[in-house]
């Protein structure tokens, strides 16, 4: 759509009756343009400058003038007279308030501000700015310990938001590794300064706090000047680390170097060396405790089972004591008996030389009369038995008595 | 008749012996029972010493038992 065809949608701020048949001049709508953006008011307005390029002997000198945070920008043209006046001397980079109203330059069609005053925003008025936010942000209960997240006793992965290929990147990952070898990190490189370091880093941010497999997020740059660590102060991207729900662990600059960062984040490393340190724990460290309570374990069940053993072995003595006593009382009991058996028994009177005779049905011989020649009779002697055969019978009256 | 056990044995040992002190037996019990009386005894004996010989062999395992125990 053309700008012309646009203001007929206008019609009470451009007063004009235009058709594709009568269209009007471009000086027309230039003049008018001019008109409305001339009404509006003297504004001011805080930036950075983003380039300038002094023109000697020109009455004019041109300022591009950026947000802090956001992809925004505008031209200010100012009297070679202000810009020379200014102390220190105008400068890309430099935060700049400016004085200013907004006007249409015909010959270009271009939007400009006229500044009437640029001032530098000093380094002390901008960290007064950031103790005041700092306040605020307190108030709010940003910074309170109940809202700290812990660290994960060893994270899946770690993110890492650094500069590129800086110093605060190795010291991370080396001293990370150096604890827990298999450390993995997901690296996101962007400016850690400069005008689109809040951007970048916040960007970053976001998108690994997103991620399911990351459980911990580092952000972290070298030490610098008060104005290089700005972005790590800034609102937005403080809020962001505030609101992430992966834990943060801010790693920025040297120990004295304090942005806000490191008040909203979970955890506040002195340096990236430390960052690195705490974010995983101890491979040589988890090791011993794993291979003490191995041991413990172990030494534990060996003293059970000599335990163990030593009752088996008390057991066995005491059954064998005992079942060797009972074998003994047995086998006096037995030998008593047998004694006893015997001298109950005529074998008595036989070891005095005495002999038992009888006859072949086992009767006692009492009478000669009862036996005849040839019978076969048994002799018990102290010693055994033997057998004999009868030759007489002669029936002498013995004398027994 | 199977072999006695060492109880039936010694039983028969101890009733031996309580009829030969009960008296009132002929000189041919008294010879038969004390015959018999030498033959339980040799039973019990026998027993005994077999019993004791497991004993003592098994005393030679538990030994070498025990120095295995010690070092572990």
């Amino acid at each position: 759509m053309s700008p012309i065809a646009g203001v007929t949608s206008y019609p009470r701020a451009m007063a004009l009756e235009t058709g594709p048949d009568s269209p009007v001049p471009v000086r027309t709508v230039s003049h008018m343009l001019g008109e409305w953006i001339g009404k509006l008011g003297a504004i001011w307005v805080e930036g950075e400058v983003a380039d300038f390029r002094p023109r000697a002997q020109a009455r004019m000198q041109f300022v591009t003038l950026r947000d802090i945070e956001a992809n925004a920008s505008l031209s200010v043209v100012a009297d070679s007279e202000l810009v020379g006046r200014m102390d220190p001397p105008l400068e890309a980079g430099q935060r700049v308030i400016v004085w200013a109203r907004p006007e249409f330059w015909a010959g270009r069609g271009s939007l400009q501000l006229r500044a009437r005053t640029i001032r530098a925003v000093g380094i002390g008025e901008l960290l007064a700015r950031l103790a005041q936010l700092q306040a605020t942000l307190a108030a709010e209960g940003l910074f309170a310990p109940e809202r700290k997240k812990p660290l994960p006793f060893l994270p899946r992965r770690v993110g890492l938001i650094c500069g590129r290929n800086s110093d605060a990147e190795h010291d991370v990952v080396v001293n990370a590794r150096d604890r827990w070898p298999a450390t993995d990190f997901e690296i996101r490189e962007v400016a850690v300064q400069g005008t689109n370091a809040v951007r970048e880093v916040t960007e970053a941010l976001l998108d690994l706090d997103a991620r399911d497999d990351i459980d911990v997020i580092v952000i972290t740059r070298g030490g610098g000047s008060a104005e290089d660590l700005l972005p790590f102060s800034n609102e937005a991207l403080v809020r962001a680390v505030a609101a992430a729900q992966t834990p943060i662990v801010s790693a920025i600059g040297h120990e004295q170097d304090s942005p806000i960062l490191d008040h909203v984040a979970d955890y506040r490393a002195s340096t990236p060396t430390d960052a690195g340190k705490r974010i995983v724990p101890s491979f040589a460290e988890q090791n011993a405790i794993v291979t003490q309570l191995l041991q413990r374990g172990r030494s534990t069940v060996l003293r059970r089972l000599e335990q163990e053993s030593q009752l088996v072995i008390d057991a066995r003595r005491r059954n064998r004591r005992a079942v060797t006593q009972s074998l003994e009382s047995w086998t006096s009991d037995v030998s008593h008996l047998r004694a006893r058996a015997r001298s109950l028994s005529p074998a008595a009177t036989l070891d005095r030389g005495y002999a038992v005779v009888q006859g072949a049905d086992g009767s006692v011989v009492r009478d000669p009369a009862s036996i005849t020649e040839g019978d076969v009779l048994a002799i018990t002697v102290q010693h055994g038995a033997f057998h004999a055969t009868v030759t007489s019978t002669n029936s002498t009256k013995g004398n027994p008595a | 008749m199977s072999e006695p056990t060492f109880e039936q044995a010694r039983e028969e040992l101890a009733e031996i012996v309580a009829k030969l002190e009960a008296g009132g037996l002929t000189l041919e019990e008294s010879l038969a029972l004390w015959n018999r009386g030498e033959e339980v005894a040799q039973t019990c004996t026998e027993w005994l010493d077999k019993a004791r010989a497991t004993l003592d062999a098994a005393r030679e395992d538990n030994t070498t038992d025990d120095a295995g125990a010690d070092d572990a």
